[in-house]
């Protein structure tokens, strides 16, 4: 050996994290499926066009199935791909939580893209004065947004991360990715016909996804029941509990037992926000007319079932 | 002697079985050879040295640290080389990438600095023509040394290897223990391999293992030594032989426990002292293993 490079270029944790991170990062943009998941959303946001109003629910879900649905499988595989060197990895002083940490911040590229999908959507369909937003107040519009355009994107790649550092399978997340879109989609079918059915009401919000409006007949929009910014604190609990479970893997010692205590936090904020999620907003699913006051559903001046 | 491995009432269990049982080493700057049949547990000695299993049984000291505290476990692998029997590599990493990345994970976080290494120890394996080939196109003995690259990064002040050598050509394998042998003037070296031509080449020291014990630890001259007088050359194979074999000059060699007389006796080898010690094994070995039962 002629040349030898004295090891002690351990720099501060900190440093090495973020170099890691922007390697990852690197590695995930150039993820076929990501690219195409992009690509895809790029498509529906271009055929979104200024001044035709639009449903909310329909049209929002793009990025969440192209940005999200393409994250957690782009993940899933970015996260697994060095499953095949792991013995020699595993004895790095990079430790799994700290790889685990830098795989996780490439959750950062689609959620910034699901914010830019927000941003062009609200300017293209104003959150103040459009009735597809049914009867939710200015605020209310902008976290049922939030909740279907920017917040999946964030939540598909921590759960691909997840899933990839528990299950050996290697199509888990195309698996997951079709579970998913046949729960929400499945859960929108019962609440629309049990729109005032608390069982019902609890069911549709037991997903990472759902819709808050529908459009009935022109220029008419039922509103459900339920908060949607608890929902989004539901959803953002579901994400801190997937980054919680995939540092869990490999963890060991004090810092298992720690995470353990992080995943109960979680855990129960989480669920606290899926109760306040149920019984907060509206207390009945009600319908507005174009320009009108919101009705109950049915006319009746009580909450009744469809 | 400076003491960098040390092993105490060593061992570990997969389920009901014992794949390494009371194992007591202390290891010390060199290169020490690791032998033994499939099975005996070398591998999983060397995944004990590496941080990679923790012993059922007994105490592992690494460096003088801990390797059960995971504080001190990271201290072990900041210096720490180590390639596995089998590796897999991403999909879509060159050479030059993949080990950027295991240098990246072992703290080279300036890049300069990082480049420069990974151009070292590419360069150390001969890899340098190819470093920005993907591993995918590569041959078996250049991702094998695509593996070893990693390992040597660093330099780690102790490096341990499974089966280094398998895949690589005689002008590699030479080129490899010259590497070894300048690391191993300042770092602790182990090698497992069933190649004991590598072994007799380049450690001063071998460790045999059989079912899960310790049946040799020495000198690798001292081993070859046991040997003499009961290597002999014949036309026929000797049925008083422990082992014999068919050479490519048409002629048998005989390894027999008992020294003979009035045959031709050869040089003996590694090969020949471990076949010997092999040999004699069935006895010995179930003295060894004791109450314990062990794989193999």
């Amino acid at each position: 050996m002629t040349e030898t490079i004295a090891m002690g270029q351990a720099a501060r944790p900190t440093s090495g994290l973020a170099a890691l991170a922007g390697r990852e990062v690197r590695r995930y943009l150039r993820n076929p499926v990501f690219l195409a998941g992009v690509v895809f959303t790029a498509l529906a946001v271009k055929s979104w066009h200024p001044g035709r109003v639009q449903e909310i629910g329909t049209i929002s879900a793009y990025p969440a199935i192209f940005l999200g649905g393409s994250g957690l499988i782009a993940a899933f595989w970015l996260t697994q791909s060095t499953r095949r060197s792991a013995e020699a990895l595993d004895v790095t002083p990079t430790t799994p939580q700290a790889r685990t940490a830098a795989i996780c911040a490439v959750a950062i590229v689609p959620f910034a893209l699901g914010w830019l999908s927000f941003g062009i959507f609200v300017r293209i369909q104003p959150l103040d004065g459009v009735w597809r937003y049914g009867a939710f107040s200015s605020s209310d519009r902008m976290a049922v947004l939030v909740s279907q355009i920017v917040v999946p994107t964030l939540g598909g790649p921590l759960l691909g991360i997840a899933l990839a550092r528990w299950v050996r399978f290697p199509g888990t997340a195309i698996v997951a990715f079709l579970f998913l879109y046949g729960w929400v989609s499945l859960i929108s079918i019962l609440a629309w016909a049990h729109s005032n059915s608390l069982p019902f009401v609890m069911l549709r919000f037991f997903a990472p996804f759902t819709f808050f409006t529908l459009t009935d007949g022109p220029h008419n929009v039922d509103t459900w029941r339920g908060s949607p910014w608890f929902f989004v604190g539901w959803q953002l609990g579901l994400c801190a509990v997937a980054v919680t479970v995939a540092l869990l893997r490999g963890a060991d010692g004090r810092r298992q037992r720690r995470l353990v205590q992080v995943l109960i936090a979680a855990a129960a904020v989480t669920v606290l926000m899926y109760a306040l999620t149920v019984t907060g907003g509206w207390n009945h699913p009600v319908m507005s007319h174009l320009g009108q006051a919101p009705v109950p559903i049915g006319h009746s001046p009580h909450p009744t079932n469809r | 002697m400076t003491t960098s491995i040390s092993l105490r009432g060593a061992g570990r269990r997969f389920g009901s079985a014992w794949a390494l049982a009371d194992v007591d080493l202390d290891l010390a700057p060199g290169v020490t050879g690791l032998l033994g049949p499939n099975g005996a547990g070398k591998t999983t000695l060397l995944r004990l040295f590496a941080t990679a299993l923790s012993p059922t049984q007994g105490t592992v000291s690494v460096l003088g640290l801990d390797p059960a505290e995971p504080a001190q476990r990271t201290g072990i692998r900041r210096r720490l080389g180590y390639l596995p029997q089998e590796i897999g590599f991403p999909r879509g990493f060159s050479a030059f990438a993949f080990v950027d990345y295991v240098a990246l994970l072992k703290e080279w976080t300036q890049p300069a600095a990082r480049h420069a290494e990974v151009r070292r120890v590419l360069g150390l394996t001969g890899l340098s023509g190819i470093a920005a080939k993907k591993i995918r196109t590569l041959s078996g003995g250049q991702r094998r040394r695509v593996a070893l690259a990693q390992a040597l990064l660093g330099p780690p002040a102790v490096l341990i290897l499974d089966e280094p050598t398998t895949g690589l050509d005689p002008e590699q394998r030479a080129t490899l223990r010259t590497v070894l042998a300048e690391l191993a003037r300042t770092s602790v070296v182990v090698l497992s391999t069933h190649q004991t031509e590598d072994v007799a080449a380049l450690c001063e020291r071998v460790i045999v293992l059989d079912g899960g014990r310790v049946r040799y630890d020495g000198l690798v001259t001292e081993l070859t030594g046991q040997a003499a007088g009961r290597v002999w050359l014949a036309d026929e194979p000797d049925p008083a032989a422990s082992v014999s074999w068919r050479t490519g000059t048409g002629r048998y060699r005989n390894v027999a426990e008992h020294a003979r007389d009035g045959v031709e006796h050869v040089e003996p080898s590694l090969e020949d002292a471990y076949l010997l010690l092999r040999g004699g094994r069935t006895a010995g070995a179930e003295q060894a293993t004791g109450s314990k039962e062990v794989v193999s």
